[in-house]
């Protein structure tokens, strides 16, 4: 409810902003956005219950569009010379009927060149473009590696955050310290926790039961002292960042209570003379009851471009696994750990479609670990029709700036 | 006689003139009156404008306008001073815009309104058409 009255307090501001700022008559207040609409296909069907292909369900066994459309409306204002506000709004096809949520909602103070100082509502940086991972046309994919990017659900704060950013020579330095909280974030829940936690209704028996498999639930999840720090050195060529995260984690449903989750990662990214390049490598780690359903994991991938005029055809090769589960389950815990374990080539290629929009197309292939489901809604070795040990997913998305 | 050394007044005069500024427009990146900097490099201009830097190199803060998008002195501008191509500078921007880490710079329109808005603003730099310039601003750099 009270992102609702947020989502309609920013849209009247847009609302009343917008015929001004268009007649450039408001000094001091811009409005830009961006969009995504895209399609995605799955090539197999993986259980006979449900044409979902992707463990989050939005890549199908059937043409759709909810995995990566999506509309972002942003608004900053002025206050003075030091002081302004800034609020995001996103509206994600993959959520029901498009709901609206304010993804950054930020007032900024510039305390000096160097320094500024942001508090509200923050996209915070847990890998290199997780702070732009909706805006599309700023990366090559149609999609993020997920071996990386699914490996974090909470991807805002409330709190604050500290832009330091210093200077020496041609090359800029980003030290970015951040610490909040996180309410009312949504964990997908792993297929094996949601067939053996009790956590479906059942409309007949009127009580909670597993699911059935290819459910796809999400469980709400809290983070508590979430505190990180981004450190990035880029110059006109390339990017270099390492940054670590460190928080309390809380999953009423499966009785995960202030149990500690850290990331660790490292990435970089260049562009030099048509050549493209981006790599990352993760490392997760929950502890507590918490591990059960949310394992520890290690993730990496990497990507090389070459651009030819407007073209841009990548390659990328991903990898993600759990390292350190436990192998048998705690007192009271009717699972071990999830193995999510997978690696995916993709073929990619952008195309240049005019000022501020570009078009993409995409095929991976998705091989999960032997005996395992990776990031996949089931075992593609366990298909009803043609099992195999791959699934093909296919994309196109057109992604604009405005 | 006196109508002789006029002739050659105006010629020299149109000569000089020719110098100064070429057949095809002169662009003129202007501060306020004000501003108390002699010059500035390209580089310089580049940071500013791009958001790198906040201020001028005399520490006084810095804040660029742009000419509409489609203006000949922009594309001048943007290929002479920023050496970055559209699509590549929209990715750059898309970067800093929607992570709340800066803005690109405000755009005012023409020549005209470029330089009265320098003009009206202590902190403004903006480039424009050599021949839009008057002594309501400063001129730091000339690119032919």
């Amino acid at each position: 409810m009270r992102k609702k009255i947020l989502g309609f307090l920013c849209f009247s501001l847009v609302w009343q902003a917008l015929p001004a700022g268009a007649a450039g008559g408001l000094e001091g207040v811009s409005v830009s956005g961006f969009m995504t609409v895209g399609a995605t296909y799955g090539d197999k069907q993986l259980l006979s219950n449900t044409e979902a292909v992707s463990q989050d369900g939005t890549i199908e066994n059937t043409p759709g569009f909810t995995a990566d459309s999506r509309l972002g409306l942003q608004i900053s204002a002025k206050v003075n010379e030091d002081i302004s506000i800034t609020g995001q709004l996103l509206a994600k096809a993959r959520e029901e009927n498009s709901n609206v949520e304010a993804d950054w909602a930020f007032i900024n103070y510039r305390a000096s060149e160097q320094v500024s100082v942001r508090a509200g509502k923050i996209k915070f940086p847990t890998f290199l473009i997780s702070d732009y991972y909706e805006v599309g046309y700023a990366y090559p994919w149609i999609r993020p590696p997920q071996e990386v990017y699914s490996s974090n659900p909470i991807t805002t704060l409330n709190g604050v955050d500290v832009l330091g950013r210093f200077r020496f020579g041609d090359l800029s330095l980003l030290v970015q310290p951040y610490f909040g909280v996180s309410r009312g974030a949504q964990a997908l829940v792993p297929q094996e926790a949601a067939t053996a936690f009790p956590i479906c209704f059942n409309g007949t028996t009127g009580t909670f039961g597993a699911c059935q498999a290819g459910t796809v639930v999400y469980t709400d999840f809290t983070a508590d002292a979430l505190r990180g720090i981004n450190v990035s050195l880029s110059s006109d060529i390339f990017t270099v960042r390492a940054g670590s995260l460190e928080t309390k984690v809380n999953a009423p449903g499966f009785g995960v209570f202030q149990d500690t989750a850290k990331f660790s990662s490292a990435g970089l990214s260049m562009d030099w003379h048509n050549v493209v390049l981006y790599s990352e490598y993760f490392k997760r780690e929950i502890s507590g009851a918490a591990n059960v359903a949310f394992p520890n994991q290690k993730g990496s991938y990497a990507t090389l471009g070459y651009r030819i005029g407007k073209w841009l055809p990548h390659f990328t090769t991903a990898r993600i696994k759990d390292n350190n589960n436990p192998t048998t389950p705690p007192p009271g815990f009717p699972i071990a750990g999830t193995p999510l374990d997978q690696k995916s080539n993709t073929l990619g290629l952008r195309y240049e479609a005019g000022s501020g929009a570009a078009l993409k197309f995409e095929v991976q292939k998705v091989t999960p670990k032997e005996g395992t489901r990776g990031l996949l809604i089931a075992r593609p070795d366990m298909a009803p029709k043609d099992p195999g040990d791959d699934v093909m997913i296919y994309g196109i998305s057109l992604d604009v700036v405005f | 006689m006196k109508t002789l050394k006029q002739i050659w007044a105006v010629l020299l005069l149109l000569v000089l003139w020719a110098g100064f500024v070429p057949a095809h427009a002169a662009l003129a990146i202007i501060v306020h009156p004000n501003n108390n900097l002699s010059g500035i490099t390209a580089d310089e201009a580049a940071d500013i404008y791009l958001a790198k830097a906040g201020v001028f190199t005399n520490g006084k803060r810095a804040i660029p306008v742009d000419q509409a998008a489609n203006s000949p002195m922009r594309k001048k501008f943007y290929s002479a001073v920023i050496k970055k191509d559209d699509s590549t500078l929209k990715v750059y921007w898309s970067k800093l815009l929607f992570t709340g880490k800066a803005n690109p710079p405000r755009e005012i329109g023409d020549d005209a309104a470029v330089k009265n808005w320098v003009a009206s603003n202590p902190d403004a730099i903006g480039y424009v058409d050599g021949k839009f310039v008057d002594s309501s601003v400063k001129v730091l750099l000339i690119i032919p």
